[in-house]
């Protein structure tokens, strides 16, 4: 069934995504500001599989991807502090223009250093979980896909519970609602910001290892996985984080069918179009956003 | 009685003429000042000035004989000071149990503690305990306020105007609760409008005009309609 197949690849691709995004909009809200540069943290995560997974094949080791999976989480969460520390730190007083044009700069220093480093040629992450696809229900089904769902809703969940269920995620909601009001009940807001460009980087750079297998990893692919996460952020309501989750995954699905109808070239240009058709015809986005009600 | 609260000599300017000028007081522990003044006299940002929230200066601001001059205002309201501002500021996406326990420091159990002696003082939020914030009623959110910041035990309390757009009956019932807090050994200052309502539950009443202190006198002795406080708040 083609369907099903296309359906459980576009969750997939959804499920990266909706990485991207939340790490994306948790920043937004906390720093009050766009993080140009996300997306070279995403790029960041995908070198950094592929370089890790290089070293350890000329040491003659051969490991599934999920093992560098927690490598890659922890070197894309340093790349977030560098961000924070570069890029909002020592402007966390100014207006958030401030930020915005700090990151980009920042984005331009990763994507040459990446190309330094890299080179210009896209190069394949390894694969989460290899080997052929899985026959569920007389549907194979690739495991790259089902793996990718796994890790990423894993991911998703356990940032869920973090934000939902204990005091730094209360602690952080709070700040991103009314930063000052929470600095005079006591709260570190400074920490708590860091904190969340450490965890975003570690969720978009979780996204480049996952994404890196099937997409390729190469240098200048960051402003286009920050526009996506800015185009999920759109649709779902600007600082809205169940939307943007949503966000990503219609833009996955939509991505999917459009890649299968026409061609993925189409895919994009539809993509960008229909962002400029959001935000003109409905900047509070498809699903509005309730005042008062960001996390 | 001791001197909870202490500020010499106070001055906050944005960028043109001071809005408070040289303004001394004290807030002794269990008390209540009444800060009055007309609409610009510079009540808010005299406490804004004294949380930190925005730049000052002052021969002395001290808590507790605690000197907090250059803290920020995390670290003021470690050294005891809780602030329910204008306009309560609750946190709206955060559930009214969540709104206090995220003002309470320490370990989960001592956190649940703290937050189910608040629910027990508001009978009121008890009901609405897993209720989204921006679902309360203004009175509600005007008691979350002050349960979020007593809930860190203050030695200090600052509010700025607690009664602004509450029905008369749910205003007095805030006043109440104030004077409560007042008499469990809290020092608190209380800037309002409505003069006749803050000195029914005050010690002393000070007058802010234009930035300056114009009156300080015992509440008792004070009426609302009083000719000079009346020509004061204008
Ligand atoms: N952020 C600010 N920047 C510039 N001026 C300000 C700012 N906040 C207040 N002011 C000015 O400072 C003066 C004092 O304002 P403040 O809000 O402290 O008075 P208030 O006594 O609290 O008044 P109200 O009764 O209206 O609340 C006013 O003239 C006001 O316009
Ligand atoms: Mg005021």
């Amino acid at each position: 069934m083609p369907t099903v197949q296309l359906l459980v690849n576009a969750l997939a691709l959804g499920a990266a995504y909706a990485l991207v995004a939340l790490g994306f909009v948790l920043v937004l809200n906390a720093a009050g500001a766009v993080n140009f540069a996300h997306g070279d943290m995403v790029m960041l995560g995908g070198v950094a599989a592929v370089a890790a997974s290089t070293l350890l094949a000329a040491g003659g080791l051969r490991l599934p991807g999920i093992v560098l999976v927690p490598l890659v989480v922890i070197v894309s969460g340093l790349v977030g502090l560098v961000v924070a520390a570069v890029g909002f730190w020592p402007l966390r007083d100014r207006p958030p223009a401030a930020m915005f044009v700090a990151t980009i700069a920042l984005a331009a220093v990763f994507e040459q250093s990446a190309t330094a480093f890299f080179g210009p040629e896209p190069r394949a992450a390894p694969a989460i979980w290899d080997g052929p696809p899985v026959i569920i229900g007389g549907i194979a089904l690739g495991r790259q896909p089902l793996a990718l769902i796994l890790v990423a809703g894993l991911a998703l969940a356990g940032v869920y519970a973090l934000l939902e269920r204990t005091q730094i995620g209360r602690s952080f909601r709070a700040v991103a609602q009314d930063r000052e009001m929470a600095r005079a009940l006591g709260l570190r807001a400074t920490r708590l910001i860091v904190g969340a460009f450490a965890l975003a980087g570690g969720l978009a750079g979780l996204a480049g290892a996952l994404l890196g297998h099937q997409f390729f990893v190469n240098a200048g692919q960051g402003p286009a996985y920050m526009l996506k996460a800015y185009i999920a952020t759109a649709i779902g309501g600007w600082g809205s984080v169940p939307g943007a989750l949503v966000g990503a995954l219609l833009i996955a699905l939509f991505e999917m069918l459009v890649s299968a109808a026409l061609s993925a070239v189409w895919a994009q240009a539809l993509l960008y179009l229909s962002l400029l058709a959001i935000l003109l015809l409905r900047p509070q986005g498809l699903f509005g956003e309730a005042v008062g009600r960001r996390a | 009685m001791t001197t909870t609260l202490e500020i010499e000599g106070l001055t906050v300017a944005y960028g043109g003429a001071p809005v408070v000028d040289g303004v001394s007081l004290a807030v002794p522990a269990g008390s209540v000042v009444a800060l009055l003044g007309a609409n610009g006299a510079g009540k808010s940002s005299l406490m804004r000035a004294v949380m930190g929230l925005v730049p000052s200066t002052a021969r002395r601001l001290a808590v507790d004989g605690r000197d907090l001059a250059g803290h920020p205002p995390e670290r003021r309201a470690d050294a005891g000071l809780g602030y329910v501002p204008e306009g309560r500021r609750v946190f709206a996406g955060l559930t009214v149990r969540e709104n206090i326990e995220v003002a309470v420091d320490g370990a989960a159990g001592a956190r649940a503690a703290r937050v189910a002696e608040m629910l027990e003082l508001f009978p009121d939020l008890a009901a609405k305990a897993g209720e989204r914030a921006w679902r309360l009623s203004g009175g509600q959110q005007q008691m979350l306020a002050i349960a979020r910041a007593l809930a860190r035990r203050p030695s200090v309390l600052l509010l700025d105007e607690p009664s602004l757009g509450l029905a008369p009956l749910i205003a007095a019932a805030v006043f109440a609760r104030l004077r409560a807090v007042a008499e469990s050994g809290v020092a608190v200052l209380l800037a309002e409008q409505n003069a006749a309502r803050a000195l029914a539950i005050a010690d002393t009443a000070i007058v802010l005009a234009h930035g300056r202190v114009a009156l300080v006198r015992p509440a008792a002795g004070l009426s609302a309609d009083d000719e000079a406080l009346a020509a004061l708040l204008a």
